[in-house]
């Protein structure tokens, strides 16, 4: 049976789940990034207190779209109630014990005088936690049994890896907006570099799973959706990669001189690849189409939903 | 303890939609949601081609996806068999929808008019509208539950009241005798993507 009937596309989730997932990735990122560096010496004290001060916020607010998502808001008290199964109750059980984790290690950095050896061990928690909200953005969709564009198996790796790009680029906005050019420029500098390989590994990422997509009938459907879309190949691709890619290795040639004008095309680089990864999960969210329903040799496409009610009968169409 | 399943033949079917609107009469189902659909195919090549008729609902999965990823519990199966949404446990996280392979849930937010440019509710909408508050709920998950209330009654589903070439029968897979077992077995029913593994307990009777 040739699929005359258009395939259908997700329309549930859009914006405020892409939101949701790329807030928790950048509070994962800039954590798991500023908690290792607590370990690494006084010098880089500065990208650790800025990681906690991104984290919790940062997970908060994202917390605040999912909900704002919820078609019955007033009942996500209930949504851990069956971990066993559900990755979402999963999920809320990683997200809430992380924040409050980020947000203990924050207090005690900041407001209260402990032994570096407590903030070592919430630290080292934190990062266990961190590490699985990253994961865990890409699980939740990986797990949908639906929408085989998300279970090339590639996508959790993906925005492990978009995660611990955005939140070093948050990082590194905070570190340029807040510390001084003088003291932070050397560091900054190793960040534009390490930066620039995330980057790069991050390109892999994305041309592995979209092969990996190309290579089965239903995800090649939701790929090429993916290709034809301007905020895609522009808006991530060009904006999202390839520019901050080139602007932090302009950087890091820049900063072994006078370093003159750099945190402004370091700040540019951070927001752009910000703005690539919320691009990146949107563009992944929205493109996610059900598969082909087949049977005995037999195939099937589904007829699109239609959003907007048709006139009714008797009824003359709008002008 | 029966357990519900349906077998559709598409030898029957010349797909006139009789049974998704007998879904929304009985359901009250608001416009654009659909739990009982009826797809449109092409069997053949020219000049032998033929148009197919494949009706889809709500496949009752044995193992239903939707209910393993439900976070709350809402999602559940009846002792007969049935998956249903408990529309009080429901937080309207979608992740149901995202989870079943054959597209058969919808969440509905805001009831929207049939009827264009803005016009209010007609009367029949405010009770459909109504009707469907109480039943479904608003913000949540919602699937055909194979009329369970009319199953409750002693009668069959509206879908399978409805379709005037009888190409939908409803029945207990459990009792051998029954008309959608002997089917079944004789003529040797198959169920949409067996590998998605979900075990679904509608089944078809392909043409021939």
């Amino acid at each position: 049976m040739d699929p005359k009937v258009n395939g259908q596309l997700q329309h549930d989730w859009s914006w405020l789940i892409a939101a949701y997932l790329f807030l928790g990735g950048v509070g994962g990122g800039a954590y798991t990034i500023g908690a290792i560096n607590s370990f690494m010496g006084e010098e880089l004290g500065l990208s650790t207190t800025v990681a906690l001060w991104i984290a919790f916020p940062a997970l908060l607010v994202g917390t605040m779209f999912l909900i704002a998502d919820l078609g019955s808001p007033s009942r996500a008290v209930l949504a851990a109630m069956k971990p066993k199964t559900s990755w979402i109750a999963r999920g809320t059980l990683i997200i809430s014990t992380f924040m409050v984790l980020s947000f203990l290690h924050l207090v005690l950095h900041q407001f209260v005088a402990v032994d570096q050896s407590v903030l070592n061990v919430i630290a080292i928690a934190g990062i266990v936690f961190a590490i699985g909200t990253m994961a865990y953005t890409g699980i939740l969709l990986g797990a949908s049994k639906g929408i085989p564009f998300w279970r090339t198996g590639i996508v959790p790796a993906l925005f492990v890896i978009s995660a611990l790009v955005t939140g070093h680029f948050a990082l590194m906005l905070g570190i340029a907006v807040f510390g001084d050019i003088a003291e932070t420029s050397a560091m900054l500098r190793v960040m534009a570099l390490e930066a620039a390989v995330l980057v790069a590994i991050e390109v892999l990422a994305i041309l592995f799973f979209l092969q990996a997509a190309f290579r089965q009938p239903d995800p090649r459907e939701s790929a090429e959706r993916i290709l034809r879309k301007r905020m895609f190949v522009i808006g991530y691709f060009i904006l999202g990669l390839a520019a901050p890619l080139v602007l932090m290795l302009v950087a890091y040639r820049a900063m072994a001189g006078d370093g003159a004008g750099v945190v402004t095309i370091l700040g540019l680089g951070a927001v752009l690849g910000l703005i690539g990864g919320l691009i990146l999960r949107q563009a992944v969210l929205i493109c996610g189409a059900l598969p082909t329903l087949n049977m005995a040799g037999f195939e099937f496409r589904r007829i699109h939903r239609p959003k907007e009610p048709k006139p009714g009968i008797g009824m003359l169409p709008p002008s | 303890m029966p357990r519900y399943g349906m077998v559709i033949d598409l030898k029957r079917c010349y797909g006139c939609y009789a049974c998704s609107m007998a879904c929304k009469t009985a359901n009250h189902t608001p416009p654009g949601v659909f739990w009982a659909r009826v797809l449109m195919g092409e069997v053949g090549k020219y000049p032998n081609a033929v148009r197919q008729a494949l009706p889809v609902l709500c496949m009752q999965c044995e193992q239903p996806s939707c209910m393993e990823v439900c976070p709350t519990g809402a999602t559940q199966q009846t002792d007969e068999g049935v998956v249903i949404v408990e529309k009080d446990k429901c937080m309207g996280c979608k992740y149901c929808i995202m989870a079943c392979p054959y597209g058969a849930r919808y969440s509905v937010e805001e009831w929207e008019s049939y009827f264009p440019d803005g016009l209010p509710l007609s009367p029949l909408e405010e009770f459909q509208k109504k009707a469907w508050e109480e039943k479904s709920g608003v913000g949540v998950a919602t699937k055909c539950d194979f009329c369970c209330d009319r199953i409750g009654d002693g009668r069959e589903p509206a879908c399978v009241e409805a379709c005037p070439a009888k190409a939908r029968i409803f029945g207990d897979l459990d009792d051998p005798n029954s008309e959608v077992s002997i089917l079944i077995k004789k003529e040797r029913g198959q169920v949409l993507n067996p590998e998605f593994g979900n075990e679904p307990k509608v089944y078809y009777l392909l043409p021939r």
